[in-house]
């Protein structure tokens, strides 16, 4: 039961397809609370799939997510769960303010003035929030996605390529945000193809063709692929005709 | 200019057609299928043959003759002759089983029709008249004898009956429902009213909902408590209130600006159009679901929009439909909402009416149906 509790996500076997597409081919992981998880993997290799499903938004053909001991829908329905999408997905015509109430009265926030206030502060998005979102820059509409997904404190943070698009300072700043989060022990599933983010990672798992290929730190990745960064690590277990999950 | 890259332009409008097989199909098959659809309502809509009741009880023809003619009239083709009184004659006329009732008085032919459709009520006159010039004749090649009571024989007896002539006899027509100072826009605009209100509120919804859908939100909002009947609810209450107020805008523009004739309640008119056009809302949503885009949702617009302005009773009254296109007829949401709303406003029908009621009840249905329908399109695979 100890053991259980530790663990954020679980998924054993996964799998889901599109047509004729495998996107997850017999998928299995294990995020632990209060971690950074980095799903690191080229384009199409299932990891917005994986994401999606996990935020109970695409039905598993096979195999089992669990989410903090319950189903990614009832841990959905609990609010347990923030989940920032890859494209901003906010309401072009409404402020900034407008569309975290919004956001606020879905997730059921209490005191809401006031969460939205200290959400806007940690985003550092507090002098913009009477503008409409159709003015603001793709950077700052980026912090009001982030914004909308931490506005209810979730437990689990799903990331899908959070920093994509997005200039490095800003891309910094978000980070040490979400290093923050951990400290208090919010558990995140951030995907990405960006090197930089996912040695940021607490541990990563190497996705392709809808399975994880590897598992680990980036410093056990690294080694373990005899490389001599995380870059021609991830090419050289990509490349690899088979591999079997460390760490 | 430089022709290449006009050439250019051009060809890469070509291929995005090549690859958009939705919007080339709407281009070339949906003319057709509206050609065809013209064809059948005009090209093979029959002509109805009018029910009209002979109120014997009214008519001051000798007794003999009386029933003679009405007997005669009964077979006649150009209508479909009843024989009853005159109050029996006005009630089927009321429920819609009759098209006019017909009686002798003086020297006149009176006609009382239903009055309400002036396509209807144009031809109901002429047939009336034929029919009677069938009857005289039928009734005067049938031979003498039914003119004894008055001593003149055959059909020029019928005529010195009646002190009229029976070719050109002088009909006086009444109208149970609007009158003569009844411009076409008087009768048109129960119809008017409810296409507007339902075309723009259809399109404004499927726009809106479709754009959830493709900017993503509708995926963030999928990840919040939010259920998908609260979301279909709540899109329906925020689009209700508009198209609410649009209904009260158009009433009152139509009833105090064009000035059209009305003879019911105003709330009933806007209780009528704010069922139906809740309805629209939902079928909005629902056809978004369909779209992947906005150009391709405005291409329902047409798919949606065109077989109710055949087949509702927006330009062809439902019972001159042929009989094969009256079930699409049936399950048309402005059929009701037409017919509803052409009873209320010039029949002065109250919401109580049984009629009204019906339509009411099946606007009901089809916007909880359709909005069913949107729930389920939106395709959250519960994990």
């Amino acid at each position: 039961m100890k053991f259980q509790d530790a663990i954020a996500v679980r998924a054993r076997g996964v799998r889901k397809r599109f047509g004729t597409v495998d996107a997850l081919n017999g998928l299995d992981l294990e995020v632990r609370r209060g971690e950074i998880y980095g799903l690191l993997g080229p384009n199409g290799s299932g990891k917005t799939t994986f994401i999606r499903c996990v935020a109970g938004l695409v039905r598993v053909d096979a195999g089992t997510i669990t989410l903090l001991g319950v189903s990614p829908r009832q841990a959905v329905a609990a609010g347990r769960i923030g989940y920032m999408t890859q494209a901003a997905a906010l309401y072009a015509d409404l402020s900034v303010d407008e569309n975290l109430a919004f956001f606020a009265r879905l997730q059921d926030v209490p005191d809401t003035a006031t969460r939205i206030e200290e959400t806007l502060r940690t985003v550092e998005l507090l002098d913009r929030r009477r503008s409409i979102v159709s003015t603001l820059s793709g950077g700052l509409r980026t912090r009001l996605s982030l914004a909308a997904a931490l506005l209810h404190r979730p437990e689990l943070l799903l990331l899908d390529e959070p920093t994509v698009g997005i200039d490095p300072v800003l891309r910094r700043e978000f980070w040490t945000h979400f290093r923050e989060l951990a400290s208090r022990g919010v558990t995140m599933l951030v995907s990405s193809h960006v090197m930089d983010e996912a040695s940021r990672c607490d541990r990563l798992g190497l996705i392709r063709a809808g399975r994880v290929l590897a598992e680990g730190t980036a410093p056990e990745l690294i080694a373990r692929a005899g490389a001599r960064d995380l870059e021609s690590a991830f090419l050289a277990l990509d490349s690899a005709p088979a591999a079997g999950a460390i760490g | 200019m430089n022709p290449r890259r006009i050439v250019a332009v051009a060809r890469r409008i070509a291929l995005g057609f090549r690859r958009d097989h939705r919007s080339l199909a709407l281009l070339l098959v949906a003319p057709l299928v509206v050609l065809t659809l013209v064809g059948l309502v005009w090209g093979t809509t029959a002509e109805t043959i009018p029910n009209v009741v002979f109120a014997t009880d009214r008519s001051n023809l000798p007794a003999p003759i009386a029933t003679r003619l009405s007997d005669a009239m009964t077979r006649v083709t150009a209508v479909h002759g009843h024989v009853a009184t005159f109050d029996e004659g006005m009630a089927a006329l009321r429920d819609g089983s009759a098209d006019a009732v017909v009686w002798f008085q003086g020297s006149a032919l009176h006609v009382t029709i239903e009055g309400s459709d002036p396509l209807r009520s144009g031809s109901i006159g002429g047939a009336v008249q034929k029919a009677l010039v069938e009857a005289v004749s039928a009734l005067g090649a049938g031979g003498g004898d039914s003119c004894s009571a008055t001593g003149a024989g055959g059909f020029q007896c019928v005529g010195v009956a009646l002190g009229m002539s029976v070719t050109a006899p002088n009909i006086q027509i009444e109208r149970l429902y609007g009158s003569d100072d009844y411009t076409l826009l008087d009768y048109l605009a129960p119809v008017l009213i409810a296409f507007f209100a339902f075309f723009f509120i259809f399109l404004l919804s499927a726009v809106s909902f479709l754009r959830e859908r493709t900017s993503g939100t509708l995926e963030r909002l999928m990840a919040t408590p939010l259920r998908r009947g609260e979301l279909v609810v709540g899109y329906l209450a925020g689009f209700s209130i508009f198209a609410l107020l649009q209904a009260v805008v158009i009433i009152a523009f139509t009833v105090f600006v064009l000035k059209v004739h009305y003879t019911g309640n105003l709330a009933t008119i806007f209780i009528v159009e704010a069922v139906m056009v809740i309805g629209a809302v939902s079928l909005g949503l629902l056809v978004s679901a369909a779209a992947r885009n906005e150009l391709q949702a405005v291409q329902f617009v047409p798919i949606v929009l065109l077989p109710q302005v055949f087949l509702s009773g927006l330009l062809i009254p439902v019972q001159q439909l042929p009989d094969y296109l009256r079930p699409i007829s049936a399950v048309l949401p402005l059929t009701y909402a037409n017919e509803a709303l052409k009873a209320v406003m010039i029949k002065g029908a109250a919401i109580s009416d049984t009629l009204v009621l019906r339509d009411l009840g099946v606007l009901v249905l089809f916007g909880a149906i359709v909005a069913a329908g949107a729930i389920a399109s939106i395709r959250r695979e519960v994990a």
